[in-house]
């Protein structure tokens, strides 16, 4: 007959208790790359060269794929086909890279076929041999990567530099016809009127951020991007003036040809490519080659991105307002503004059953914004270049949208048609 | 209903004869009203033999909460109201440390596991994951071209709603109390069954890497009628039914005409 509720309860009480987790149990750190998979900038090989009969090429990644790394990842850059993972480690290897590298942005990378040649496309994370002077006891901050350069940041032996130098974005004299694919060459950048504590590439420009506030620039200037009040090419980093002189700057932000700061008081300085409105609120003119103070009624600034053709600033109060030209993240209709306009709060998860959710950073791509809210959701909007938005869908994303991430989104880094990010789990 | 005094019978006016005011035989007619016969309660009988009534969403043997009934000509209303589609909201309280087979307290026990680990920012960052996939689910099921201007705006003001057949979706969930192994949660959700919610605190326990079943589901709130609108067991007689029925007519018009 059915069982007596005592003896199921004698039955329950007996039955053997499983520990899956700890009360110490820690949440990993982890790294998730989508978009664009043929330049190797993922860094998953078996997308471009399949490893099994059964398996196929995938030209695009178009939702977040775990990437299995060596080490904690603690900053991460997207160039223009390729990708810099940095950890902070004291271990030898600090830095990692992958994809294109016809320009030595990823270093030397020893051909395994030709002992004398160097890869053109890296596959999988390799990596970078950087030329320190006390390898193990030097951390890398912070990476960032151009079109064709990049820029590793440490914390005692200043700012290294590769990759292409015809512009002299790698802040050393330009060699004329230098042969750059399969280049040894890294540069080590020290002279700054204090330690760099922020390095930032835009498209063929690089900015240099200081302790003391001051912001330097070596580099592509046709566009006025490097501010020091020419248009011509600069091959050493050189200090900005204009209106940021005196200022203290806490941030600085480019990634095509304009260029954002923001000082410690929360005002927003721009230079460099007006001809999206970017700095339309200044001046009629398409190139600003000076620093420009750009009177924003918005409240205190706390973040700025640039995009190619488009600007993003996050305030004191956890507001969004986007400017420029492009998809913007107010709907279809919204292309263009040279006025910062808000973008509702309510698109972010925020509401009256959630109401402390607020944005705690925003980033910029090419043509895509990235926006990670204090509870860890990741927000993307923008031009869905080869997948890149990570939504899982190939078509333009034109309000802020969440992307499925398992784990607490920590930072995201987007690039022109790919996107890396460090996920912690739950 | 039977008891409460009916309708005043039909009056009819009919020619009757009357002894006429002469005197002596002759007969006169006289325009009299007389009620109609036809109208009598003894011929009519009763006036309610049976009454229609129609349930709105259900509610299984093992919830409870609030029941939306509808009455004669109401059930038509209810229909209007399915096609709303206004969430309901239910506290869900859940145990940690065990597993059962229907996920309820009551099944047959499938394992037992730790929850010491589990804290209560670990049990929110669960829920605000399901809350994003479920938002995500909210807007692809609504049907709306994600490319309009209108798509936009009514993404802002929050209203994208699925208006036709769709699985579940939680639109909103918060944690009310946290005392291990206990928890409770205000889920508030859209086309769902009772069971699928207790699957849900199932694979909450999951996530958490603990197990977890449900000990009872409530619903307080269906579309416009909360848990005040509703009568409990003691008020289910006629004066009280009536009087909800009056309180909630306008509510229910103000609904309907905002949403279709």
């Amino acid at each position: 007959g059915p069982p007596h509720p005592r003896q199921l309860r004698e039955a329950e009480e007996a039955a053997p208790v499983f520990q899956y987790a700890g009360k110490a149990a820690k949440r990993k750190d982890r790294v998730f790359v989508w978009g664009f998979s043929y330049s190797g900038a993922l860094g998953v090989p078996s997308f471009v060269r399949p490893d099994a009969g059964w398996k196929k090429p995938r030209r695009i990644q178009t939702t977040p794929y775990r990437l299995e790394t060596e080490e904690k990842i603690s900053s991460a850059a997207c160039g223009y086909g390729f990708t810099l993972l940095a950890s902070n480690t004291r271990d030898i290897t600090k830095v990692w890279g992958m994809g294109l590298n016809k320009d030595s942005q990823l270093g030397f990378q020893r051909s395994r076929r030709d002992q004398t040649k160097g890869y053109e496309y890296v596959l999988e994370p390799s990596p970078i041999p950087l030329p320190l002077e006390k390898p193990q006891q030097t951390r890398v901050l912070q990476v960032s990567c151009g079109r064709a350069h990049s820029l590793v940041l440490t914390d005692s032996e200043g700012v290294f530099t590769m990759g292409n130098n015809s512009y002299g974005q790698c802040g050393r004299k330009i060699v004329e016809d230098e042969i750059y694919s399969g280049s040894h060459l890294i540069h080590q950048l020290k002279e700054f009127d204090s330690e760099v504590v922020q390095v930032v590439c835009g498209q063929d420009h690089s900015l240099f951020r200081t302790k003391k506030g001051s912001v330097y620039a070596c580099g592509w200037g046709a566009d006025g991007q490097t501010g020091l009040g020419h248009y011509n090419i600069t091959s050493v980093p050189t200090k900005l003036h204009g209106d940021i002189a005196g200022v203290n700057i806490i941030q600085v932000s480019s990634y095509g040809d304009c260029c954002l700061a923001v000082s410690d008081e929360g005002d927003v300085f721009g230079w460099g490519n007006s001809e999206y409105l970017q700095l339309a609120s200044v001046t009629e003119t398409t190139q600003v080659n000076v620093p420009r103070h750009l009177p924003f009624k918005i409240g205190k600034v706390k973040e700025a991105a640039c995009g190619g053709t488009g600007n993003v600033v996050l305030t004191e109060e956890g507001n969004v307002f986007v400017w420029g030209y492009g998809i913007l993240g107010k709907g279809p209709n919204l292309i263009e503004t040279a006025v910062p306009e808000m973008i509702p709060p309510s698109l972010f998860g925020w509401s009256d059953f959630s109401p402390d959710i607020r944005v705690a950073h925003v980033r910029c791509g090419l043509s895509q914004f990235a926006a990670l809210t204090n509870r860890g959701e990741l927000f993307v909007w923008g031009k869905n270049l080869r997948g890149c938005l990570g939504t899982g869908r190939m078509e333009d994303q034109y309000f802020p949208w969440r992307v499925t991430v398992p784990g607490e989104v920590l930072d995201v880094a987007c690039g022109v048609d790919h996107m890396v990010s460090m996920v912690r789990s739950f | 209903l039977n008891a409460a005094p009916g309708r005043a019978p039909r009056q009819r006016v009919r020619f009757l004869p009357a002894p006429a005011p002469g005197g002596g035989g002759a007969v006169e007619l006289v325009a009299t009203r007389v009620p109609v016969l036809a109208d009598h309660p003894l011929v009519r009988g009763p006036r309610f033999k049976k009454l229609k009534m129609g349930a709105g969403h259900r509610l299984d043997v093992k919830a409870s909460g609030v029941f939306v009934l509808g009455i004669g000509h109401g059930n038509k209303l209810l229909t209007d109201l399915y096609n709303c589609h206004l969430t309901k909201v239910y506290i869900v309280g859940g145990l940690f440390g065990k597993a059962t087979d229907d996920f309820s307290d009551t099944g047959n026990l499938v394992e037992k596991t730790t929850f010491d680990h589990i804290t209560r920012e670990k049990l929110e960052r669960i829920l605000a994951v399901i809350q994003g996939t479920n938002q995500k689910a909210l807007l692809m099921y609504s049907n709306i071209d994600m490319k309009t201007q209108e798509a936009y705006e009514l993404a802002v003001k929050g209203l994208i709603r699925p208006m036709g057949k769709s699985p579940p979706i939680i639109t909103a969930v918060r944690c009310l109390q946290f005392a291990l192994p206990e928890f409770q949660l205000e889920i508030h959700c859209l086309h769902e069954t009772q069971q699928y919610l207790r699957k849900m605190v199932h694979e909450i326990g999951l996530e958490l890497k603990s197990s977890a079943v449900c000990t009872r589901v409530r619903r307080i709130r269906d579309g416009i009628f909360t848990v005040d609108d509703a009568l409990p067991r003691t008020q289910w007689n006629l004066q009280s039914i009536q009087e909800a029925i009056r309180n909630c007519q306008l509510k229910v018009e103000t609904e309907l005409e905002k949403t279709l």
